[in-house]
């Protein structure tokens, strides 16, 4: 079977934008925790929001900018970043519709200003849902670009429409397993050849309002209630590149490490990564990307280490990394 | 490689619950597409859809009570198809306990009811934080992955459960993946199709503001005209289909009744725009080649195309210029028909369904028609089964689904006992 490495990492992340960075930042015990804006309104009191995310600064002037949510922009940005980490101009190191894109998105997490003349055009005075109102009235005062940011599939069209990847492809949601499958799909896309190269990964925007309101009605914040410490909501994305191992060594990449599905799922030993959570937060369709590309940053010191992806309402699964 | 078998189909559609009404009104060329009575959308600028009818929520949500706190349909429209699915292969409750199931899904539905108390807040956010967090009972959002949770929950499918929503390609490439992994071995059975429904104030909100949607309200079952010169737009629809898929050699062994073999399978991105799709069709040229690399067979091998032909202008357009590209002249000899003239859009659920309709058409010898189709467009000139359905003795259907943003899936079914070649 051919192997398959990981030759690029793409990350927009709480503690950094590279796997370095957050790796130094959490072993200094850094946290990307604050204090939520919502109140005592939730079991949980605190999120990981990612101050000072700009897509603009990556793709100035682009007008897609506009149609797309927050995950979207940053699914955008780890994509560019892995690309380049990667050293791939697509079109030249391999052919558009040989590069694959497999991603994980999440609940769609919109800013409540975005659903507002929604919300308070379409209200009855019995605090109902006034059908006339909502068709006269309320869908005049929205913008049609809604719908772009509600699909969930669009974060990971805009990658491909901003880098010109044309090849296999799925997107899966909204969980941490959704994220382990994109990864998986992948590896199997390339190592059957289906794909020459495969970008893999998830985006998730955990700290709006209304995935706040989403996570509490599902019960992800029973920990805070019950011991006062929990999962910490985050947004964040994370790709990786795949490629065949021997490809890589042919066009002379440099193999970050070797990647490949795990059949030990049992929690992470390593100190750091069993720290990442707590630490950077829980990025929910993307924590399993994050998990990996942290998990091949450490790989590369330590020789091998396993991405176990255990999260919220997902089946666990592994990765195993090995330095090249 | 190993040859895989489709052995089991169940569609709940507009046109009918269950595969054998659904097939024998797609065959008749009657159209379920009517008036929209789930809500009031007489304020709408779009009051016409393909609705399932006479669809018993009830009856479903007492074989699955931990459905029942769900408001969102295209749950209970994938159980019906799934256990229609299921039932029809014939196998035994444990032989799920190891099989995989893939679903595909468009959009999580959003409850806007349980916003509207707050709207007369000073502070909305506020408001929405305060009062939302008492009703656990009802989600506010329903996961994606609900559908294929119940069925996991109710039949184990210990090789795994994924949830695709890329879109209008989600029912395609959930199909796919599933073929994928039986072929490789990896899984041994697998229940893979999807389930939408749209029908919704906020999802027929949404898509009549995308200017996707037909708004001849007047005449709803001649409101979606694929590939006719006077085509306007789609008209929304739901439902779920799954297809049963198994090694050929397990469905030889057992005897079961075998629909077709499924041969290929290919996805591809237009990466073009977010709002069009490529008018070259060059994205899904990417994606029907990629299926008949993997299935062996070359252009002139293809006998029916199950077109996604939506009835917009410009899908219909670069699908038929996608066609000619992969076909070459072949493309003119090729039947190519469009279900969702007699169903509407039924958006992830489409390519399910019309993957099961692929099956049928094998099994059975016939091509549903196009319905409709009246007027010729010079830019729309292959042919298209117009308005009546066409004895077949073909080999093999290729089924394509293009998805909103520019994921494409082509899919490939051979009469049974074809094969690779």
């Amino acid at each position: 079977m051919a192997e398959v490495a990981v030759t690029g990492i793409g990350l927009v992340a709480p503690l950094g934008a590279t796997a370095a960075e957050v790796v130094e930042r959490i072993e200094r015990g850094e946290s990307a925790a604050r204090p939520t804006p919502f109140g005592a309104a939730f079991d949980c009191p605190v999120f990981a929001p990612i101050e000072g995310f700009d897509a603009a600064g990556c793709f100035p002037n682009n007008k897609n900018l506009r149609l797309m949510n927050r995950d979207a922009q940053m699914a955008a940005v780890a994509a560019r970043r892995a690309l380049d980490d990667a050293k791939i101009v697509v079109g030249q190191t391999y052919p558009a519709e040989e590069i694959g894109l497999y991603g994980a998105t999440g609940l769609s997490g919109l800013p409540v200003d975005e659903v507002r003349p929604l919300i308070q055009h379409a209200a009855a005075s019995d605090g109902g849902l006034d059908l006339q109102a909502f068709g006269r009235v309320a869908l005049r005062r929205i913008r049609p670009v809604l719908s772009f940011k509600i699909l969930a599939n669009m974060p990971i069209c805009f990658a491909s429409i901003f880098e010109g990847l044309r090849g296999p492809n799925a997107v899966y949601s909204p969980w941490e397993e959704h994220g382990t499958q994109a990864i998986a799909a992948a590896i199997r896309a390339v190592r059957s050849g289906e794909a020459r190269c495969a970008l893999a990964g998830g985006c998730d925007v955990k700290t709006h309002l209304l995935s706040f309101v989403t996570l509490q009605q599902l019960g992800a914040f029973e920990d805070w209630k019950r011991v006062g410490r929990g999962r910490i909501p985050a947004e964040g994305a994370a790709m990786l590149v795949l490629e065949r191992r021997a490809d890589a060594i042919r066009r002379s990449a440099t193999i970050l490490c070797t990647i490949e599905k795990c059949a030990d799922v049992s929690p992470a030993t390593h100190p750091l990564l069993c720290a990442v959570k707590s630490q950077l937060g829980d990025c929910f369709a993307a924590a399993a990307a994050v998990q990996t590309a942290l998990a091949c940053h450490l790989a590369r010191t330590t020789g091998r280490a396993i991405a176990s992806c255990h999260g919220f309402n997902s089946q666990p699964a592994a990765f195993l990394l090995e330095a090249a | 490689m190993i040859r895989v078998a489709i052995t089991g189909v169940g569609i709940v559609s507009p046109v009918g619950i269950g595969r054998r009404e659904a097939w024998a009104n797609l065959v008749a060329g009657r159209s379920g597409i009517g008036p929209l009575t789930l809500f009031d959308a007489s304020a709408f600028p779009i009051r016409i859809g393909g609705e399932v009818k006479d669809f018993a929520c009830d009856e479903i949500i007492a074989r699955y009570p931990e459905a029942a706190a769900t408001r969102d349909r295209k749950i209970l429209l994938g159980l019906v198809a799934a256990e229609e699915a299921m039932a029809d292969a014939g196998l035994l409750s444990e032989d799920w306990k190891d099989a995989l199931v893939c679903v595909g899904v468009g959009l999580e539905t959003i409850c806007l009811e349980d916003l509207t108390p707050f709207a007369g807040a000073a502070n909305l956010s506020e408001a929405i934080a305060d009062g939302t967090r008492k009703r656990s009972e009802q989600p506010f959002q329903t996961p994606l992955d609900q559908t294929a949770r119940l069925l996991a929950g109710r039949y184990g499918f210990g090789c795994g459960s994924i949830t695709n929503c890329s879109a209008c390609a989600a029912g395609a490439q959930a199909i796919g993946e599933a073929f994928g992994m039986i072929r490789s071995g990896e899984a041994g059975l697998a229940l893979a199709g999807a389930t939408d429904s749209m029908l919704n104030p906020l999802g027929l909100g949404g898509f009549s503001l995308l200017r996707v949607l037909s708004e001849e309200n007047h005449r709803p079952q001649e409101a979606c005209r694929p590939f006719d010169a006077t085509r306007e737009g789609t008209v929304l629809g739901e439902g779920a289909a799954f297809v049963v898929l198994e090694s050929l050699e397990r469905a030889r062994e057992r005897g079961a009744a075998i629909y077709a073999e499924m041969l290929g399978y290919g996805s591809s991105l237009d990466a073009f725009a977010a709002t069009d799709p490529d008018p070259t069709g060059r994205g899904a040229v990417d994606a029907m080649r990629r299926a008949m690399r993997v299935a062996r067979l070359a252009p002139e091998q293809i006998d029916c195309i199950s077109a996604h032909g939506t009835g917009t202008p410009k899908n219909d357009a670069a699908e038929t210029a996608g066609i000619k590209e992969a076909f070459g002249r072949r493309a003119y000899e090729i039947p190519v028909h469009a279900v969702k003239s007699m169903t509407g859009h039924m958006i992830a659920a489409s390519g399910a369904a019309e993957a099961a309709v692929a099956a049928l058409t094998l099994a059975v010898g016939t091509v549903p028609p196009t319905l409709n189709l009246q007027a010729r467009d010079p830019d729309c000139d292959l042919d298209y089964v117009p308005r009546v359905a066409r004895p077949f003795g073909g080999r093999t259907v290729l089924s394509n689904s293009f998805g909103f943003g520019g994921q494409n899936a082509a899919l490939i079914f051979g009469k049974h006992g074809v094969g690779p070649r």
